[in-house]
């Protein structure tokens, strides 16, 4: 028996220790549209998440521990947010999540997150409501990377003011997004002194645009301002350019994309001259674009880049600083970490989380010419902008 | 003015036509088969696919790719006969219903699968090509759907009454049971039914795709626009489903146009409720076939 047992430990300390690379991985949740029409937002936050994912393991992972990537689908709707999100916490039983893509899912999100008790770190949602809904007083669990229309509307309406625009018609799609997004720039252009003319709502996936054009052309404004994404811009733009309508578009949303250069690759110069107001644009981390289109085979998309670079840029220095700092690895010290996360120069600027949980990353005015997109003018942002 | 008003129109004649051409083919399942296709929107959604990959993945020319995809959907519409709609077609309408339905998911889904979330784009010369009369502004596409639509309810006219499938199909549709005992091969007159209606989303698919994306999700809301058409223009009579089509083409692109682009797809229904109070048995009264 003395024999058995001395073999047994000198077994076990012939053993190699316990190392990082041998803990349990960290739980890393990934929530956003994998269904319905909006499921094009799903799959490429799908497709950015797993490349991040990849990239951090094969680097050794996160203080030693790998990432384990868990995906919910939210349908872009705020009921199946909430199963998303239970799905993430209870089932999955993740760490942090990264989403939700869509406003409106995002809001419906929100609440869970504070319920349950898990950090939510949005990638992409810009209704000003996030924003004042987070952090001291409000939902101490959601944190936002992505900037809100509010803060990107005012400087915006002063560009196109300072274009010498006077009148502008509003085309925005029919969720929270468009919506929070026209009463931000209602405001903005009051105070720019735009004078919106009118407001169109459309759905999401509606493939015939023809008679909000022909509205819009008897609206008679010099500009219209287009809240749509890259999926409904390609048909927009075709039907917009089949009518002869001429005037200059200004856009919020991902239509100055090459997400949208892609679509209309048999003539990309449709979108020539269009404007627009974002955060994000395909080169600002190159080697993850590398990867994407050696995996993919096409450009990278807007939701699944931002969605890598909120992991990378975001998360994963939160991670860091609640093993270091707090010693572990849970839900309350990632949500204490995210706090205290101080990211100097990532893709899309600096990340450094306020009292409302926003981060004041970099405004982009983007401009499409000859087929291709260009940054006019990269701006740091601040809540001064908000004045 | 006027030259906005002749637009909208037409535009409403083009979706009119879309909207005919899934409905005829679905009133057809109805009428002779006496069963609900809820996934025939996504027979639309396939033809569209099927015709991208042709048009765009093998660079056939148009024509080509068209008449390759409808010939996809041909066998298409005998294999989902064969496979789904026989099994049910002597069973509940809550059987048939859910059978149907599922369907339509699962191909949802699995074009997301195969094909990707991406829309998918299929220009054609016609469809960049603009035509303009003194401001009268219309992509040649346009013409093609409205001229296609035209040729293919001749030649649905002529196959339904002139040939003998098609006089099968007639005699089915009023009176199964006495088709069955006089010798009409009742499922083989289905099987040709299904092979007719996919043919007609498909050529619909082909005529419209260049105008407009083709995703995944596309053939959802289309079932419930022919179905609005294929009840207000009298359960499985085919004139009437397609003259109800265009009625909601031109009203959906005249509300779009006039009143409220975000209600405008509630104002065509809206409308299809009135006509069907006015009219309880459709637009063209009790009809009995189709």
């Amino acid at each position: 028996m003395r024999i058995v047992l001395a073999i047994v430990l000198v077994v076990l300390a012939a053993l190699p220790p316990v190392t990082g690379a041998q803990a349990p991985p960290i739980r890393v949740g990934f929530a956003s549209a994998m269904s319905g029409p909006a499921a094009i937002t799903g799959e490429g936050v799908r497709w950015g998440a797993t490349l991040a994912v990849d990239e951090i393991n094969a680097k050794g992972g996160v203080m030693g521990r790998k990432l384990e990537a868990y995906f919910a689908d939210n349908k872009a709707t705020p009921g199946e947010a909430v199963s998303a999100v239970r799905k993430l916490a209870d089932v999955d039983k993740v760490d942090v999540i990264v989403g939700q893509t869509h406003s409106g899912a995002c809001l419906g999100a929100m609440p869970v997150v504070k319920e349950i008790g898990v950090p939510m770190v949005v990638e992409s949602c810009s209704h000003p409501d996030i924003r004042k809904l987070s952090g001291k007083g409000g939902n101490e669990w959601t944190f936002r990377v992505a900037l809100d229309d509010e803060i990107m509307a005012h400087t915006f309406a002063r560009y196109m003011a300072k274009q010498g625009v006077k009148s502008a018609s509003i085309l925005a799609m029919n969720n929270d997004f468009g919506r929070g997004a026209v009463n931000a720039y209602e405001a903005a252009f009051r105070k720019a002194n735009v004078k919106a003319v009118s407001t169109e709502f459309f759905d999401p996936g509606q493939p015939d645009f023809r008679p909000v054009l022909t509205r819009l052309k008897r609206a008679g404004a010099e500009t219209i301002l287009g809240v749509i994404l890259a999926s409904d811009g390609a048909p927009f733009m075709r039907q917009y350019r089949e009518l002869g309508l001429t005037q200059k578009i200004y856009s919020r949303g991902s239509l100055a994309t090459a997400e949208f250069l892609h679509q209309v690759r048999d003539n990309p110069k449709i979108g020539d001259g269009v404007v627009e107001a974002g955060y994000w644009v395909a080169g600002l981390d190159p080697d993850f674009d590398k990867r994407w289109e050696e995996r993919h085979k096409i450009p990278p998309r807007v939701h699944g880049s931002l969605a890598a670079i909120t992991l990378k840029w975001a998360v994963v220095p939160a991670l860091e600083i609640a093993q270091k700092k707090h010693g572990k690895i849970d839900r309350a010290t990632i949500r204490t970490a995210l706090t205290e996360v101080d990211v100097k120069d990532s893709p899309l600027g600096p990340i450094k989380f306020d009292a409302n949980h926003q981060a004041w990353i970099n405004m982009l005015l983007l401009e499409m010419q000859d087929g291709k997109v260009r940054i006019l003018e990269k701006l740091p942002t601040s809540p001064a902008l908000l004045n | 003015m006027l030259t906005d008003v002749l637009e909208t129109l037409v535009h409403g004649l083009t979706l009119g036509s879309m909207y005919a051409m899934v409905a005829a083919g679905l009133a057809l399942m109805l009428g002779v088969a006496r069963l609900i296709n809820f996934a025939h929107g996504e027979f639309f959604m396939l033809g569209a696919y099927a015709f991208w990959f042709g048009y765009r993945e093998y660079e056939l020319p148009y024509v080509v790719a068209g008449a390759l995809a409808v010939a996809a959907m041909v066998v298409w519409g005998l294999v989902y006969q064969l496979g789904v709609i026989r099994a049910i077609l002597a069973r509940s309408w809550h059987v048939q219903l859910i059978a149907t339905l599922a369907t339509s998911i699962v191909l949802t889904n699995l074009a997301i699968i195969v094909f990707g979330t991406q829309p998918k784009e299929v220009p054609t010369k016609l469809s960049s090509t603009i035509l303009d009369i003194g401001g009268f502004r219309l992509a040649w596409q346009r013409l093609l759907v409205l001229g296609g639509a035209v040729v293919v309810f001749w030649a649905l006219q002529r196959f339904v009454t002139r040939t003998r499938a098609g006089r099968a199909m007639r005699a089915m549709s009023q009176n199964r049971e006495a088709c069955a005992v006089v010798g009409v091969d009742v499922q083989r007159v289905a099987l040709v039914t299904f092979a007719v209606s996919a043919a007609l989303a498909a050529v619909a698919a082909v005529l419209v795709s260049p105008l407009f994306n083709i995703f995944p999700d596309m053939g959802t809301g289309l079932t419930l626009k022919a179905f609005a058409a294929v009840v207000a223009g009298g359960f499985g009579y085919v004139n009437g489903a397609i003259a109800a089509s265009f009625l909601i083409g031109v009203v959906e692109a005249l509300a779009g146009s006039y009143i409220s682009y975000a209600y405008k797809d509630a104002i065509a229904f809206l409308i299809m409720i009135a006509v069907l109070l006015w009219r309880p048995a459709g637009l063209f009264g009790r009809r009995i076939g189709i």
